[in-house]
């Protein structure tokens, strides 16, 4: 294998004029700035989302802006892993594994939609990306699939066969599809965890650091949203929670688990590993919006501050060594963020919120 | 055109408050005021003048423009240019009915946008069920031949649409084709039972209604299609319909921002209006009159010569034929040239053209590049909208010159699409290349290509002293003029260098020429350069300056002195061998080109053809590309090092012709 100079200099290279030309670039100010969807539909005209423009002229959907997103997305992906090699550009494959499986995801919440619930989803399945993104799925096979048992056939040669195959269909007409969403997600990141270890040492010491953060996050933002907001039970929340990192095997937590759900409070637990997320800080003045609205608003604001944190850890990573696969999940990041961003104020525009709200809520 | 900067002038002009609307306007549609704030005067004179916020906010403006703008841009119309403003026309924006206009036309065109997605939605559906009957995959369709037996088939149909499937009666017959997708089974079971569902058994009718179906869901999709297509058309009417009002509103806007852009220049007494900018002094008169026409000759006008400002204040205008625009935009993109020095554009063009034409010799290819030129430049000429592509505007511009270039070096070196079809000018250069260049010819070996360089890049060089010492003349700075490593004392040791060179080349490589003068030159030129070290600080204590510790004194002279040494004898020695690269591309064109005409013969036939053109292409965009980034690198490094400060500030006056993205 080729040395770290070698390995990474061109694509750093090109990554860093990307994230440079990102930094510099006003999109998401612009669009918040936007008085209606017309208007930030024109912000992107002359950006490097001016598909995203050209879908919105073309069929006046935000749904297919969304998927004209999305398809760039994993176009990025493939980028990058194009100009790596061997085991770098297989952890980056799988990175956009995640993209696949929250595809999968949809197409399973559709079809459960249409054959569990008895919901005519007529159009919606075409706003699914049914070209092949890492595995060999029959996406149309699985969207008409009118069984449980022919949905799994559809994912037979994928990795996801044997979770989906684990579950039942009496059981998810019960319980939903959290529990399988959840087994999905996880192991994805058992395989990313895995594939990480492949990597060169400094690779594996600059994934391994933002695994560790990402696990962390993820388990915290699963103690806030479900443990307190959504007072799930101790044993469910656990459930939910990945089993690796710091988090999940804290005292911490499990006593914060072994409270009632009602008497949980998620700011200890959250200062614990990030300190600085004050009480005040999340609830700020909110006398004039319903209670229900405003346990919302400050959940929001929790995973908001664990997002910066995300954010500034990745922010770290631009500044480490720069011969390591740390630039390109930075990368990543970025531009995930970016194009959530557009696609969440593109349908704040849609509804017509105003900037001052997107704003409060976005940012 | 003027070789040196435009020579400036400061004007400082008090008008009646009342006449300072129509001051503004005049001076707007003149365009040639760049405008300074007035708070840069002695702080006496600022004490008795106020500033006044303005009126409206100029970002309100601009975002009511940008809305002005989105429409336009989603009803595919072309904005409007500064080209359209007219001071005349300037009046008090009703930021109301703008408002008004615009969220009206917002709202018509979101409602058509909404109705447009539930027709793509519509069409989503038909694409689908298309597309399975396409890839036969009959399995997740369902269709069914059959009656209804209850209730109305109307009700039926809108029933089924929920699902996104037809009912479609056969000709002829009572009977109706129901298509729905199999996953929709289970819901759709129990409509049909509801509506007295008959299957039909008639093996005929099913196999017309397969044909019918396609028939009919083909109709439906082209229809839904046109519709969609249909529904664009009209966002782009309505936006059409309003672009003599929209237009109207975003040059009102626009000469609004401009009028208020001047305004924030302005400070007021209790009754005048005082403002000050800077204006080429050819245009001093047309700026005068403009005021003067404005103010209705109530005005003070007071001019401040730039010789009394400090040079660094004064900004930069430059006067350069429009046929030299591709070479200003070189020299504006390094950077501006100080105020009364050189504008090098002219030199640049010639040693550009030079350099490119001496590693890009070649009449056809040359042809090539000046016909992408002139095809690029009437397309973009024909279609002023369309955006800057992979050859931009100025690209096609620059090729016009850069093909006659290598058309002139091709004849010289006698090179027609790598063939030698007429006899060369000067030397044929491939031949020499190739090393069969007969006794005859002017060069005969890559050494003399590469000596010829060489020279060429001392000529160069010399260019550049020359001109960094009539920028230090005119800018009074005889002591770097004469003692600095790009004044005449470097010269004279660049110059020193170079005889020494040539002589250990005519020696064989043997010997250094050992003539009396070279030491006691080189020793003055060296002790020159260190007395100026002192000069300076004499000058600087002189001045007013700190006295230093006269040990720190000699030290960091000596030590600078030292620098200066290594950079003149490294400098010179590096910048003069980085010609060599004009004889390395040119090397590289023509042994490409060798090569590629032997494949050529080798494979012989079409295939030999296929090869000729296709290295043809080859060099054109990968050699043609490496001359142009090496011609202006050494433009930029060599040439421009050794005289060009770029430490101007550009001359940008505020006008109607003013960029809004540049906007001060």
């Amino acid at each position: 294998m080729s040395d770290p100079v070698e390995r990474y200099s061109f694509i750093n290279a090109k990554l860093r004029a990307k994230i440079g030309l990102m930094r510099e670039s006003k999109i998401i100010d612009e669009l918040l700035h936007a008085s209606s969807l017309v208007d930030a539909v024109a912000v992107l005209r002359d950006t490097k989302y001016h598909e995203v423009a050209q879908a919105f002229d073309r069929t006046g959907d935000v749904q297919q802006m969304e998927l004209v997103l999305l398809q760039m997305e994993i176009a990025m992906y493939r980028e990058v892993a194009k100009f790596l090699e061997g085991n770098s550009a297989t952890f980056v494959n799988h990175l956009l594994g995640k993209i696949e499986i929250d595809n999968l995801k949809n197409s399973i919440r559709l079809w459960y939609s249409s054959i569990i619930r008895q919901r005519p989803i007529r159009y919606r399945s075409e706003y699914l990306f049914k070209e092949k993104i890492l595995s060999p799925i029959d996406w149309t096979a699985l969207i008409n699939a009118t069984q449980w048992e022919t949905l799994v056939t559809s994912l037979k040669d994928s990795p996801y066969f044997s979770i989906i195959n684990s579950f039942q269909e009496q059981e998810l007409q019960e319980n939903g599809l959290f529990s399988m969403e959840t087994a999905l997600d996880r192991s994805w990141y058992e395989t990313l965890l895995e594939n990480q270890l492949t990597l060169s040492e400094t690779d594996r010491q600059a994934a391994s650091a933002i695994l560790a953060v990402e696990i962390d996050l993820r388990n915290l933002l699963m103690l806030v949203r479900y443990g307190w907001y959504h007072h799930m039970e101790a044993d469910k929340v656990r459930q939910l929670l990945l089993p690796w990192g710091r988090v999940v095997r804290s005292d911490e937590t499990a006593a914060y688990l072994a409270q009632s759900p009602q008497q949980r409070n998620p700011i200890s637990i959250i200062n614990r590993y990030y300190p600085g997320l004050e009480q005040e800080h999340i609830q700020e003045d909110r006398s004039h919006v319903h209670a229900e609205e405003a346990s919302i608003l400050e959940t929001l604001k929790i995973e908001e501050f664990l997002s910066d944190r995300r954010k500034a850890m990745y922010q770290r990573m631009l500044a480490s060594d720069p011969f390591t696969i740390g630039l390109s999940l930075a990368y990543f990041f970025l531009f995930k963020e970016e194009t959530s961003m557009i696609k969440a104020v593109l349908n704040g525009k849609y509804y017509g919120f105003e900037e001052a709200y997107l704003r409060g809520v976005l940012e | 055109m003027n070789l040196f900067t435009k020579p400036m002038k400061l004007l400082t002009a008090v008008v009646l408050e009342l006449t300072s609307e129509a001051v503004v306007k005049e001076l707007l549609q003149l365009g040639a005021l760049d405008f300074v704030h007035i708070n840069k005067l002695d702080p006496k004179q600022m004490e008795k003048l106020s500033f006044r916020p303005s009126s409206i906010s100029r970002a309100m403006l601009q975002d009511i423009r940008h809305r002005v703008e989105a429409l336009l841009r989603q009803g595919h119309l072309p904005l409007p240019t500064s080209d359209t403003l007219d001071v005349k026309n300037l009046e008090r924006p009703d930021i109301d009915a703008y408002n008004r206009i615009l969220n009206e036309l917002t709202t018509s065109l979101l409602s058509l946008k909404d109705k447009q997605k539930e027709t793509n939605q519509l069409l989503m559906g038909f694409e689908e069920m298309q597309r399975y009957i396409k890839e036969e995959k009959d399995e997740y369709l369902d269709l069914r031949v059959g009656q209804v037996s209850r209730g109305k088939s109307d009700d039926l149909q809108e029933k089924l649409i929920a699902f996104g499937g037809i009912l479609e009666p056969i000709e002829d017959t009572d009977s109706f084709i129901s298509l729905t997708l199999h996953r929709d089974v289970s819901q759709v079971d129990p409509l049909l039972e509801k509506f007295g569902w008959l299957e039909s058994s008639d093996a005929q009718l099913q196999q017309r209604a397969n044909s019918l179906i396609k028939i009919k869901l083909e109709s439906e999709h082209q229809k839904v299609l046109k519709d969609r297509e249909e529904i664009e058309k009209q966002v782009d009417a309505i936006v059409a319909e309003q672009q003599s009002p929209l237009f109207a509103i975003w040059a009102n806007l626009r000469l609004n921002e401009l009028s208020d852009q001047i305004k924030s220049y302005f400070a007021y007494t209790r009754n005048t209006t005082l403002f000050s900018g800077w204006v080429p002094a050819d245009q001093a008169g047309a700026v005068e009159a403009a005021i003067n026409r404005g103010s209705g000759g109530q005005c003070v006008i007071e001019w401040t010569d730039a010789k009394e400002v400090p040079r660094q204040e004064v900004p930069v205008a430059v006067s350069t034929s429009k046929l030299l625009g591709p070479f200003q935009r070189m020299v504006n993109n390094y950077s501006t040239p100080e105020y009364g020095t050189i504008n090098p554009t002219i030199f640049v063009m010639i040693a550009y053209l030079l350099m490119f034409g001496l590693m890009f010799a070649d009449v056809g290819q040359g042809f090539v590049l000046l016909l992408i030129g002139i095809i690029g430049k009437s397309i973009y000429k024909k279609n002023p909208l369309k955006p800057d592509g992979m050859i931009s505007r100025n690209l096609t511009e620059l090729l016009l010159y850069l093909g006659a270039a290598a058309m002139v070096f091709g004849a010289l070196f006698g090179s027609y699409f790598g063939l030698g079809l007429f006899p060369a000018i000067w030397f044929n250069y491939e031949a020499v290349v190739a090393g069969e260049a007969g006794s005859s010819s002017l060069f005969t070996s890559v050494y003399q290509i590469l000596g010829l360089t060489l020279k060429f890049g001392m000529v160069i060089i010399y260019t550049g002293l020359l001109l960094n010492w009539i920028n230090l003349f005119r800018k009074r700075d005889f002591l770097n003029m004469i003692l600095d490593k790009n004044g005449i004392v470097g010269g004279v040791i660049f110059g020193t260098g170079i005889y020494i060179g040539f002589g250990y080349v005519g020696s064989g490589y043997k010997s250094f020429p050992s003539d009396a003068w070279i030491t006691p030159v080189m020793a003055t030129c060296l002790l020159l350069l260190l007395a100026r070290g002192f000069i300076n600080y004499y000058i600087k204590v002189k001045k007013g300056g700190e006295k230093g510790n006269p040990v720190g004194v000699i030290f960091e002279t000596t030590f600078e002195w030292l620098i200066d040494v290594l950079e003149i004898f490294i400098g010179y020695l590096s910048n003069t061998l980085s010609f060599m690269r004009v004889a390395g591309l040119g090397i590289a064109h023509a042994s490409l080109m060798q090569t590629f005409r032997d494949l050529g013969d080798t494979a012989g036939g079409v295939g030999g053809i296929v090869i000729f053109l296709l290295g043809n292409v080859l060099v054109i965009a990968l050699e043609g590309l490496s001359a142009g980034i090496q011609a202006l690198r050494l433009n930029y490094y060599e040439f421009f090092s050794r005289y060009f400060t770029g430490k101007g500030i550009a001359y940008e006056p505020v006008g109607l012709k003013t960029n809004p993205s540049v906007e001060r």
